[in-house]
């Protein structure tokens, strides 16, 4: 624990902070690639009504034209109303509109591209009971 | 001072692997045209790893690396840097460096500048479905171009090595909470010019467990910020000589966390040595990864040549 105790005095910690401190003071919020925040029905949920959209949140605001979410069945049908759009007031927020659903297990693919041009991508599951 | 060089000699190696990741590969400006950010392989982000060095071949800036080892009384203190661009698609080239501050128990400090390294790293396949990626490339440790205070060699050191990565994201339901694990590792042939060093194998392992991976492709389990944002990892950053005399093998474990945001990596490491002949005392690295594409995306993430 001594060596520890030492090696937290000796590492300059402060220096990360200030460089940190410094990188954030010039960096524009909007640069930056999105990633998943947070999502409705919530990522590998189960819910026991079929919802009437998926709404994902994402870090970075996204760019229209190049986002998309696809929601597909277990036989990889894709039963969403291809109607996906992003929130006219929250930028970082895609949707995308269901018909009503059957129970069973549905996966949620997403492909976005922040406003600074990063794509990412991902794919997450939720269960009608 | 043969179980100082050698201490030394793990620590020094894990700073020149830092693999810092700034970076990505946006296209030239702000066109339509879209691109992949740093460190992934479909859904899965690699992060840069701190003793070993990652796969990628992009625009990387680590700075500053700060890492502490202490050995038979003799506290070293590194402060490191390293800059990558990418000159061709998926190919970079790499320059870095080490500032050292050695101070033995009840003597007078020494320090300079150990060798300068220089490296080229090409990213060979990819495999977007099974998030796995390998990639080839050789580092050249300058000989005499530092200083001969702190230790460093006179002798050039050329090291070709071979990365891969590998994420579980493709586990089969069973085994969902798996899924957020990866591995990432590289082998290096150590091959010095002098008759008086030994070629030495050079291996490492990160094994990584990914918080965000977890909340945004398995489950969502309520983590809260800072949590969610973080990845536990333990790395192992191990050489083996293998003729001249060069002893036994010597490494150091290494767990720790990183806390990843959308601007900078800001990772934290114990550094255990494996063997006596490593070292006797647990050090410390923390390290800061600036994602330059980021920061300046019309300069960087994006090879000079080429899209």
């Amino acid at each position: 624990m001594k060596t520890i105790v030492n090696i937290m005095k000796i590492i300059p910690f402060q220096r990360c902070g200030l460089m940190v401190a410094l990188f954030l003071a010039v960096q524009s919020p909007a640069w930056a690639h999105a990633f998943l925040d947070h999502a409705q029905p919530q990522v590998g949920s189960t819910v026991t009504n079929s919802p009437t959209e998926v709404k994902i949140w994402f870090t970075q605001e996204l760019e229209p034209a190049f986002s998309s979410i696809e929601v597909k069945n277990a036989q990889g049908k894709e039963v969403d109303k291809k109607d996906v759009h992003v929130d006219a007031k929250d930028k970082s927020l895609l949707i995308v509109s269901l018909p009503p659903l059957p129970a069973g297990k549905f996966t949620v693919a997403w492909h976005v591209v922040s406003v600074d041009t990063h794509r990412t991508q991902g794919h997450f599951e939720f269960t009608i009971k | 001072m043969k179980k100082i060089d050698s201490a030394f000699a793990v620590l020094k190696k894990q700073r020149r692997l830092l693999a810092v990741s700034g970076a990505a590969i946006v296209a030239a400006g702000f066109g339509t045209t879209t691109v992949q950010a740093h460190g992934f392989i479909g859904d899965r982000f690699f992060p840069p790893t701190i003793a070993t060095d990652d796969p990628f071949a992009t625009d990387e800036l680590l700075l500053p690396s700060v890492s502490y080892l202490k050995s038979d009384g003799v506290a070293t203190t590194d402060f490191g840097f390293e800059f990558d661009k990418e000159i061709f698609p998926k190919f970079a080239v790499g320059v870095s460096g080490d500032y050292l501050y050695q101070k033995p128990d009840g003597q007078s400090s020494v320090s300079g500048w150990d060798d300068f390294s220089l490296s080229a790293k090409y990213q060979l396949w990819e495999n977007v479905p099974h998030e796995a990626i390998f990639s080839v490339g050789a580092e050249w440790d300058i000989g005499g171009s530092g200083s001969t205070e702190v230790g460093a060699d006179s002798a050039n050191v050329f090291t070709p090595t071979i990365y891969f990565g590998k994420g579980f994201g493709d586990l089969p339901d069973t085994l969902k909470y798996a899924r957020p694990f990866a591995l990432t590792g590289t082998l290096g042939e150590e091959l010095p010019t002098s008759y008086a060093d030994p070629n030495s194998l050079d291996w490492g392992i990160a094994l990584e467990y990914s918080l965000p991976y977890l909340q945004s492709e398995v489950k969502n389990i309520g983590l809260p910020a800072p949590f969610k944002h973080m990845i536990p990892l333990v790395e192992f950053a191990m050489t083996t000589p293998e003729n001249r005399g060069g002893g036994p093998t010597t490494g150091t474990i290494n767990p720790g966390i990183l806390y990843e945001n959308n601007y900078f990596q800001i990772g934290a490491e114990a550094i255990i040595p494996v063997n006596s002949a490593t070292g006797s005392q647990v050090g410390a690295i923390v390290q800061v990864q600036i994602y330059i594409d980021d920061l300046l995306p019309k300069l960087f993430g994006h090879p000079i040549f080429g899209k």
